[in-house]
């Protein structure tokens, strides 16, 4: 033991570049989970002060730009909205004349992003909105500039969103301009891709919005834009894309007041048993 | 002994505040300054072997933390590159400000070496365009901190010569 001791005083150097050496590398080899958990760990305890730091910075920075930019964004959506209105009820009286029933009716419910998941690619974030504001279980939500994700917990003021980059959320999504349908995957947490057959049209810059066929996310929400294909494989092709959302700046959402289509049906389809 | 550790603490700190605020909007043609590795430079050069690879861990594991980067892919990149600065520790060799900058590039072109290799492996993708990155990426960005960098030694050598970078 002495030997060790006075072994490793004497190359304390290379003892510590190794130590950290292997440190780092098994954290590079671990599982993206345990890195989550590892970083939550670090985030939550050693590189808290750090955290709270870094988090408070975004808050300082660009204030300027960012209320020009919101001025401008809210003079266009100002004139949008009224263009809008005008459509929707114009629509409704379309609807009326051929018979569809109006199922789109939904209201907007505003929360703030509370917390967020602190793991390098968060999944997840914490919102303002809760029971208390008619929040429930698998509302959309909605950021300024499409599709932000689910809700998948609710308390009494506050509620858990899985974002659409988790890789564990699967969403139905199609090419806005072909209605091509595929699910929204990703191999590294990083890379999200639609994965459409081979001869299905799809090209750089379209866009990508909800199918609709999920049940949960409406039709028609921009969840992002194709910026490459990769078709190498035969039979598949791989429709990369950008999300049209900046998870990374997410401050305010909208949750749609929108149960699921499948709400109604829900009691019966929890008693159904899937046999193997 | 404290002092040190005061000192040293709030010049990284101080660093990792100007490397989110102000840095991005110093960037020349996409390139920015990395002040935290000019940090760990100057630390590990003033103190020695071990300060820069403990420094330079934890430096590194709180820049992948809040980045989008691998867990531990600055942390390894960072505490090596410590490790090589302090075998040029001030006390045991003496440099002039020249030699100084080609070790800083070298230090720049060493992070950026073992963030890639990393990249590569955990991406499995192809190391086809690593010394084009070397090239046309670290190089640049290292000649640019060099700018920055020269600050304390210009502080050390013409305003305050009495006094070494400690």
């Amino acid at each position: 033991m002495r030997l060790i001791i006075d072994l490793i005083v004497r190359h304390r150097n290379a003892c510590s570049l190794l130590l950290t050496v292997v440190l780092s590398i098994v954290m590079i080899a671990v599982r993206p989970e345990v890195q989550v958990k590892i970083a939550r760990a670090l985030s939550m305890s050693l590189f808290y002060p750090a955290y709270i730091a870094v988090s408070q910075v975004p808050a300082f920075t660009g204030l300027y730009s960012e209320n020009k930019r919101l001025r401008q964004e809210l003079t266009e959506i100002s004139t949008q909205l009224q263009l809008f209105r005008e459509q929707t009820a114009e629509n409704v009286r379309l609807r009326g004349l051929v018979g569809f029933a109006e199922n789109t009716l939904y209201t907007l419910v505003p929360a703030r992003v509370v917390a967020r998941d602190p793991s390098p690619q968060y999944r997840s974030i914490i919102v303002s909105g809760g029971l208390a504001q008619g929040v429930e279980m698998y509302m959309p939500v909605v950021g300024e500039r499409g599709a932000a994700g689910k809700v998948v917990q609710v308390l009494e003021g506050m509620a858990m969103v899985q974002l659409l980059r988790d890789p564990s959320s699967r969403t139905s999504v199609m090419v806005s301009r072909s209605r091509a349908v595929g699910i929204l995957q990703t191999e590294n947490g990083r890379d999200f891709f639609v994965r459409l057959r081979s001869h299905e049209d799809a090209q750089a810059r379209d866009t990508i919005v909800t199918s609709g066929l999920g049940g949960i996310y409406p039709k028609g929400l921009t969840v992002g834009f194709v910026k490459k294909i990769d078709d190498s494989n035969p039979l598949f092709k791989r429709a990369y894309i950008d999300f049209s959302v900046n998870f990374e700046k997410l401050e305010e959402v909208f949750v749609m007041r929108l149960p699921p289509l499948w709400a109604a049906q829900r009691a019966e389809l929890d008693l159904v048993k899937i046999e193997k | 002994m404290m002092n040190i550790i005061l000192k040293w603490t709030g010049w990284i700190v101080l660093c990792l505040i100007l490397q989110s605020t102000l840095v991005p909007y110093m960037a020349v043609m996409s390139f920015k300054p990395d002040l935290p590795l000019i940090a760990l430079f100057y630390l590990s050069l003033s103190l020695g072997v071990m300060p820069g690879v403990y420094v330079g861990f934890f430096l590194g594991l709180g820049q992948d933390l809040f980045s989008q980067s691998f867990l531990g892919q600055t942390a390894l990149a960072k505490c090596v590159t410590g490790f090589v600065g302090g075998l040029f520790n001030e006390r045991v060799v003496r440099l002039d400000p020249i030699t100084r900058g080609a070790l800083l590039i070298a230090m720049f072109i060493l992070n950026d070496t073992i963030v890639m290799l990393v990249h590569v492996v955990k991406s499995d993708g192809s190391a086809g365009t690593f010394f084009t990155e070397l090239l046309m990426v670290t190089l640049p960005r290292a000649l640019y901190s060099l700018v920055f960098a020269a600050i304390p030694l210009v502080w050390v050598n013409v305003v305050k010569p009495h006094r070494l970078v400690d």
